[in-house]
């Protein structure tokens, strides 16, 4: 009893962890009065975080398994209105009320994966047709997410199903099948593909070839990661991100101000925490006994997994540029927001499971 | 299902570590070509520009020229904040605070593109904004290339101005290889020529930013800069005709060579100021449109000017002979209307060396109803009435002509004073002066001799293009020749103000009224004029709006070509209105007219109150 009370808080303590060091490559990213401010308003979502924390580890997880229609028709609704009415130079943002603005498709992603628990955990995933059903369940948002267009996130939306149905059961035979017929209609996708989003992958091939314009974010970023070498240069002393030769180092390559920083031993260290942080969720997916909860705690993993591992990957090149954010590091109130209450679900999860 | 969880965490714990791999790569293995990319360039690369072509006179001394500067910029995408930014810029470069944050609030999604917010900004600023650079994200300070106009104001509307490509001209210049934020010719001989002047965006000028303080120009790479210009303008003439205008709010002044049709001083008053542009781009304009360039886009009618046309047509069609008199009373009777002669002087018969001079309209009405009005227009149209010049410039009007069916005498009359619905532009006018000067050819007027490309090669030359000659006969000529000179010379003549001792000058005023007489409304008034008689080598057009008499016009002129041919005697001796009166005073006519003539313009610049 004692152990699995202290698994439930190790979770909740190494997400703090994360959220400091977050915060102080924050305000370590350059010396700006925006930099102080985007520092600021980071503590203020973090708090907020907290907040929706507090109240919602208590919510039973169960209860989610409920809302989840509900909440993905609605979620369905307002990707369709972000289509409509969304602002932003891709369509990804929707106006609230005064000076907030949030991006829907950073909380649909919680929705989706409870959608597919709940699909899952009620049907056989061996059967063709539950399988396709999941297929359409999935598909419809990620064709609108698409349509924003937010091709990162779409990809990562796919990923996210197959490994879900992998794991509720669905045969390899299927699973290999439609991936086959994915690769075949892929170069009809890249006609559909807007003209930035094709650059990017070009540029990802090939970035010497116009290192000034599309290929210089990832030259750059590439160079403030190299640049850093063992030690880093020290902590607010790297030139690259301090003179703002990296664009967006708040959010998309905020871990380039780690790399060049804190060197590799500074990396070495965080990717170990977000392991650890990782491994904690991954045991609650075995630990809890309720198939729910374990394709939720599995789904939740993944996302984790997939937006920690594409946004590395991506500054340090070997991914292209996508705009996913890096967990409770990244600038950002949606994805914060969101991320804590995918951490809620999970410590609900835990401690729910430690009963039984 | 714990099976396959196991085998995903697996995979991810593989990835995960795999992903450290990559780091020990960059940062191990290739941390020293990295970390000299960081050191050595700190990639900024910043386009400054190519440099323009050079502008120079026929006498190859510069009107306009590229240096360096050092420009305030900023990256709309760094901007995070324009109102907190244009309080603190404001104060600093003297612009206004709302527009400024107009200004900053654009947005781009390319973080590097940048646009100029001030040109050639002072020590004095430059130092404030370092000062102030913690608070100024996104506002940088960058070597530029700025346009120097020597002559300022004087030249504004002949060689134009340069302004930041619009996305209209980027669709309509598609393939010149331009981008957004580069610098065309927007106006004058900078638009005509843009294609030459701007040379070739081959090149970048790589500059670093090592510390972020301090812009170096480290390395070029090849540039091409573009082709200059040779004019046929004379800077210094150029400059004497603005500095003459000086107290009028509108005119324009124009001088051509009448034996090959080379433009000598083209200026247009009001004029912008080409190096504070931005202030004159916006209307509504204070004193009349800066844009407006008068000399080749103002239509005015020729009035009085006209005559020579008139007078030409008379003589060469034999509607009058050299001696033939024609009774000229103060008013006549045409149609149904009362027509009076600018002076209300009843001068009995007289002919034409008589009438000229003293610009009489009772004499010129009668003659156009004999000539009439069909003939009329055709010679109007034989000196270029209607018909644009063909300069080199952008946005020649063609003046007006009417159309042939008129009826009514009075129209015929109109026309014949050059009124009525006759519109000419003042380079109209300098070249029906050419034609009788140089005895018949009708010149293309042109600014550019010749294109040099910066190494010195000649790209191409221009030459005089005759497009047609008038056949006027030489007694004809000597006529016209002849008044024309009285016009200048006689103390009653309308052009006396333009008399300088030493010069033969010919000239015709022309005084037109803006509107229906009783109304009192200003009056426009011109003066064309070439000099030297016998031998040609100017044409001098003055064109004033809201000029109380083209007296005022032959006054600047004859200044003009004082300090033109005889710089001299202008320096020393005052010739004021002051001693023109006096002279009228003191003279005493031939010719019982002269005198009355002579006592009535003083009467009426008395009136005035002028000086």
């Amino acid at each position: 009893m004692i152990k699995k009370i202290y698994s439930e808080n190790t979770i909740v303590w190494l997400t703090y962890i994360i959220i400091v060091i977050g915060l102080l490559l924050q305000f370590g990213a350059s010396n700006t009065v925006e930099t102080h401010q985007i520092f600021l308003k980071q503590i203020v979502w973090v708090i907020a975080g907290t907040i929706i924390f507090l109240f919602l580890r208590k919510f039973d997880y169960r209860n989610w398994q409920k809302l989840s229609l509900p909440l993905y028709i609605f979620f369905i609704l307002l990707l369709m209105a972000v289509l409509v009415i969304g602002y932003g130079p891709a369509k990804r943002w929707i106006h609230i009320a005064g000076p907030i603005d949030f991006q829907p498709s950073e909380f649909f992603k919680i929705v989706f994966i409870l959608i597919l628990a709940k699909y899952f955990s009620s049907k056989s995933a061996e059967k063709l047709p539950v399988f396709l059903g999941g297929i359409i369940l999935a598909g419809i948002p990620a064709f609108l997410i698409l349509k924003e267009p937010n091709l990162g996130t779409c990809l990562l939306f796919i990923i996210i199903f197959f490994s879900l149905a992998y794991i509720a059961g669905a045969k390899k035979k299927h699973i290999f099948t439609i991936l086959l017929i994915a690769v075949l209609i892929s170069p009809f996708l890249w006609m559909g593909l807007k003209k930035y989003q094709r650059e990017r992958l070009v540029v990802f091939l090939a970035p010497w070839k116009n290192p000034l314009g599309m290929g210089y974010n990832l030259l750059q970023s590439k160079i403030a990661i190299g640049s850093g070498g063992l030690l880093g240069t020290g902590y607010m002393k790297g030139t690259q991100t301090e003179l703002s030769f990296l664009p967006a180092y708040h959010t998309d390559f905020i871990f380039c101000v780690l790399s060049e920083q804190f060197g590799l031993i500074g990396v070495i260290v965080f990717i170990l925490i977000y392991l650890w942080f990782l491994e904690r969720i991954a045991k609650i997916a075995f630990t809890t006994q309720d198939n729910f909860a374990k394709l939720v705690s599995s789904g939740i993993l993944i996302l984790f997994f997939l937006q920690i591992f594409i946004n590395i990957g991506m500054a340090s090149g070997i991914l292209p540029v996508a705009g996913i954010p890096l967990p409770f590091v990244s600038y950002g109130g949606s994805s914060i927001l969101a991320s804590f209450i995918e951490i809620s679900i999970i410590y609900n999860i835990s401690r729910n499971s430690a009963l039984f | 299902m714990e099976n396959r969880i196991k085998f995903i965490n697996t995979f991810i714990i593989i990835v995960i570590l795999g992903l450290i791999l990559r780091f020990v790569y960059l940062q191990i293995i290739k941390y020293s070509f990295y970390s000299n990319l960081a050191k050595k360039n700190a990639i900024r690369t910043i386009q400054i520009g190519i440099p323009r072509g050079e502008i120079f006179d026929r006498n190859s001394r510069v009107l306009a020229k590229d240096h360096a500067d050092f420009n305030l910029v900023f990256s709309p995408y760094n901007i995070k904040n324009p109102q907190r930014e244009a309080k603190i810029l404001s104060p600093i470069i003297g612009m206004k605070d709302s527009d400024l944050v107009k200004i900053l609030s654009q947005t781009t999604e390319n973080p590097f593109y940048r646009k100029i917010l001030k040109l050639n900004i002072s020590k004095a600023e430059m130092s404030k904004i370092e000062e102030y650079a913690y608070y100024l994200p996104g506002i940088y300070i960058q070597l530029g290339i700025n346009r120097d106009y020597p002559l300022g104001k004087a030249s504004a509307q002949l060689l134009g101005y340069t302004g930041e490509v619009s996305q209209q001209q980027l669709d309509q210049m598609a393939g010149q290889g331009l981008k957004p934020g580069d610098y065309i010719g927007q106006y004058g001989l900078e638009e005509e020529y843009n294609q030459y002047l701007m040379g070739k965006p081959e090149g970048y000028e790589v500059e670093v930013n090592a510390l972020g303080q301090q812009i170096q120009v480290l390395h070029k790479t090849k540039i091409i800069p573009g082709d200059n210009l040779y004019l046929t303008v004379d800077k210094s003439l150029q400059k004497i005709c603005y500095n003459a205008l000086k107290g009028w709010k509108e005119g324009a002044i124009v001088a051509m060579n009448p034996n090959n049709g080379q433009i000598l001083a083209l200026v247009s008053k009001p004029a912008f100021n080409p190096d504070d542009i931005a202030k004159y781009l916006q209307p509504p304009y204070s004193n009349g449109n800066p844009f407006l360039d008068r000399v080749i886009s103002g239509q005015f009618p020729p009035a009085s000017i006209f005559k020579i046309i008139t007078a030409t047509a008379g003589l060469e069609d034999g509607y009058i002979g050299e001696h033939d008199k024609i009774n000229c009373p103060a008013t006549i009777k045409i149609g149904n209307s009362i027509f009076h002669n600018w002076d209300p002087i009843n001068l009995g018969w007289i002919d034409i060396d008589t009438a000229f001079p003293i610009s009489n309209d009772i004499f010129f009405a009668k003659l156009g109803l004999r000539i009439g009005i069909k003939n009329l227009l055709g010679w109007a149209k034989l000196f270029g009435v209607g018909s644009p010049t063909g300069i080199d410039l952008p946005g020649e009007a063609s003046g007006h002509i009417p159309s042939n069916n008129y009826g009514p005498e009075r129209e015929n009359v109109n026309i014949s004073i050059g009124q009525g619905s006759i519109l000419m532009t003042p380079l109209q006018i300098a070249r029906e002066l050419s034609i009788v000067a140089n005895g018949g050819q009708v010149w293309q007027p042109y600014i550019v001799k010749k294109i040099v490309s910066p190494d010195g090669r000649n790209i191409q030359r221009f030459y005089p293009v005759l497009q047609r000659t008038v056949f006027i006969s030489n007694r004809t000529l000597e006529i016209l020749r002849r008044d024309l000179t009285n016009v200048v010379a006689w103390p009653n003549g309308t052009g006396y103000s333009a008399y300088v001792p030493g010069l033969q000058i010919a000239g015709k005023t022309g005084t037109a009224e803006t509107g229906p007489r009783h109304l009192n409304l200003p009056l426009r008034g011109a003066f064309a004029c070439f000099t030297p008689v016998n031998h040609p080598s100017i044409v001098l057009v003055v064109y004033l709006d809201y000029a109380p008499s083209s007296w005022f016009a032959a006054g600047i002129a004859g200044k003009i070509l004082k300090e033109y041919f005889l710089p001299s005697i202008a320096n020393s001796q005052n010739t004021n209105s002051e001693t023109k009166i006096k002279q009228l005073e003191e003279y005493n006519p031939n010719n019982p007219y002269a005198k009355n003539t002579a006592e009535r313009i003083i009467k009426r610049m008395k009136n005035k109150n002028l000086k």
